[in-house]
């Protein structure tokens, strides 16, 4: 298995919303925890490590009161007796009394210490180091030092309960931001995924009927409306480009008096048909075509009635046509066509007649006259009268001018 | 040599641990021919520190009656307050009273003259000793018990309560049978 290729390597991976919410949350929590933690600790081990000092100073002025008499009879099963009904109900582990020289006089030890206590006295010796000494007194002389070992049992249990608390608290938070954070992920950070994959498909594939979801956060919500209101004026703005394209486009191409398409089109087409004729191997041709007496019309009826006359002729010339047969105004009165590749000889006679033909009836112009709309033809074939475009047009004007030629010639 | 060094200091405490703790029963007596006379000298003078009186005695007259076999190093004594001991003897039918003690040490001594000396010091200031009474009947504040390695002693609270001098409550437990 090949780990997936990363093709856009110029952009780094980025977090998602989620993971850096998530980490965020994460650290706040941490840091707090700790904060309230460490303080607390802090703070509560100082309290209780002077409340342990003294009262470790205390057992220890107790221990010395009490046996002091006991070392002055010399007695040191009531000393020790003495030592042990104060120290055994206090947190005491060791009690020595020293005579000045040092000399251990009476050692009193608590009788089965567990382990729990040995470590909670450990942890406690690390911040308030036992022991209490205090001397004991008579008068001026000296008589023994007392020393109290231990007495800070509630210290170790204050820092090993603040641990365990601690930690559970930890526990309980991350389980909070856990929760936390599925709660954004489902409140925030799928309506905003949403709403990005919908920006998503509208830039990618044009997609404009799809909408954002609604959302029960304010500001989700608002953001989804607002995007979809955006949504919306943008596919009008997307329509309203592609239909003003269109009509550019058709401007752009059309004679807009008849409909037919305009000379720049025709210029287009011509070559294009070339090639498809080449790539099908097949002839076609081109016809000229020019009104015969559109000049007396315009010049007799006026403007108007030569235009209705050349919309007239236009349609008549697209009634004519075949699949694939196209035909153009290339201005004033002149029209071409171009006949759809696969047309032989005898086709194109046959529909330059039925042109002709059609045009025999007399066209009503709207002042209610009547005028003969015939036409001149000239043909041009490719590619047996010219493989050139320039020259396959040179050719079919000629064309044109010698069957007007004719014509008039007829007529005369 | 360094290894060695370390096991040392590992035996350390190991050594420490056996040691054993000090266990003496009462006041030890030390050896030699007045080692009863020492320990009787160190447990009066004990007695003396944990007394009271009325008012301060920067000299305490110290008064021995009847036949004392343990009498002969009370001299050695001295007290932590710096006050000093006068010893004097009541003898005959003088009392303590008369004498002005401020203790009464009581040796052997027939029954009668000695309850008639210890009575004669009720409601008085004075300390009795009675160092031949091990049932401690005589009705002295404290009684001298004499066994062969040890010393010990009882305090008579009935007596102490009869006295105006006071002894410190500490004291009664270090006493035989004590409270």
């Amino acid at each position: 298995m090949s780990a997936p290729v990363d093709n856009a390597p110029s952009t780094p991976v980025l977090p998602t919303l989620r993971q850096v919410l998530a980490r965020a949350h994460m650290r706040l929590i941490l840091f707090a925890v700790l904060m309230a933690g460490v303080t607390l600790t802090v703070t509560g081990v100082l309290v209780i490590r002077g409340y342990a000092d003294r009262n470790l100073a205390l057992i220890a002025r107790t221990v010395a009161y009490t046996v002091e008499p006991a070392l002055i009879f010399d007695d040191m099963d009531a000393a020790r007796s003495g030592i042990a009904a104060v120290a055994a109900s206090e947190s005491v582990h060791r009690v020595d009394v020293r005579d000045p020289q040092g000399r251990e006089l009476v050692l009193w030890r608590r009788p089965g210490d567990g382990i729990m206590t040995m470590i909670e006295g450990g942890i406690a010796n690390l911040v308030a180091p036992s022991p209490a000494t205090v001397e004991v007194r008579r008068g001026d002389r000296l008589i023994a030092r007392v020393s109290v070992h231990g007495g800070a049992e509630g210290l170790g249990r204050f820092i090993l309960s603040g641990l365990a608390t601690a930690i559970a608290c930890l526990v309980l938070t991350l389980i909070a931001t856990w929760a936390l954070a599925r709660r954004l992920q489902r409140d925030v950070t799928d309506p905003l995924g949403r709403i990005a994959d919908v920006a998503h498909e509208v830039r990618a594939n044009r997609q404009f009927d799809r909408r954002a979801p609604r959302s029960h956060i304010r500001e989700v919500d608002q953001l989804g409306r607002d995007f979809n209101a955006l949504l919306e004026e943008l596919n009008d703005w997307h329509s309203g480009v592609l239909s003003q394209n269109r009509m550019l486009e058709r401007q752009a191409t059309r004679d807009a008096l008849t409909g037919l398409g305009n000379r720049a089109m025709f210029e287009r087409s011509l070559p294009a048909t070339m090639a498809q004729a080449d790539a099908l191997n097949l002839p076609f041709a081109i016809l000229y075509l020019d009104v015969n007496r559109f000049k007396p019309v315009n010049d007799t009826y006026g403007h108007d009635a030569g235009d209705a006359m050349l919309i007239v002729i236009a349609a008549r010339l697209r009634a004519g046509l075949r699949v694939g047969d196209q035909a153009f105004r290339l201005g004033g009165d002149e029209f071409a066509l171009i006949l759809a590749p696969g047309v032989g000889p005898e086709e194109l006679e046959a529909i330059k007649a039925r042109i002709l033909d059609g045009m025999r009836q007399p066209i009503m112009l709207p002042g209610g006259q009547r005028v003969d709309g015939s036409l001149s033809i000239g043909s041009a074939r490719y590619p047996q009268d010219s493989a050139d475009a320039r020259d396959l047009l040179r050719h079919a004007d000629a064309a044109m001018y010698a069957a007007k030629g004719r014509r008039a010639g007829g007529r005369e | 040599m360094r290894s060695i060094f370390f096991y040392l200091l590992l035996l350390i405490p190991t050594v420490a641990f056996a040691v054993p703790t000090i266990q003496p029963a009462m006041l030890p007596l030390g050896t030699g021919t007045d080692a009863t006379a020492a320990g009787t000298a160190r447990m009066v003078g004990a007695m003396l520190e944990y007394t009271r009186w009325p008012t301060a005695r920067p000299v305490v007259r110290f008064c021995l009656a009847g036949n004392a076999r343990h009498a002969g190093r009370l001299a050695d004594i001295s007290l932590s307050n710096g006050a000093q001991l006068q010893f004097s003897s009541v003898t005959g039918s003088a009392s303590a009273r008369s004498e002005g003690c401020d203790a009464l040490y009581i040796g052997r001594l027939d029954p009668g003259p000695m309850q008639g000396l210890i009575a004669d010091t009720r409601g008085q200031p004075v300390l009795t000793i009675a160092e031949d009474d091990p049932d401690c009947r005589s009705g002295a504040i404290f009684c001298l018990l004499y066994a062969p390695q040890t010393l010990s002693f009882q305090l008579n609270i009935d007596a102490v309560s009869r006295s105006t001098v006071r002894i410190d409550p500490r004291v009664l437990r270090l006493s035989k049978g004590g409270y």
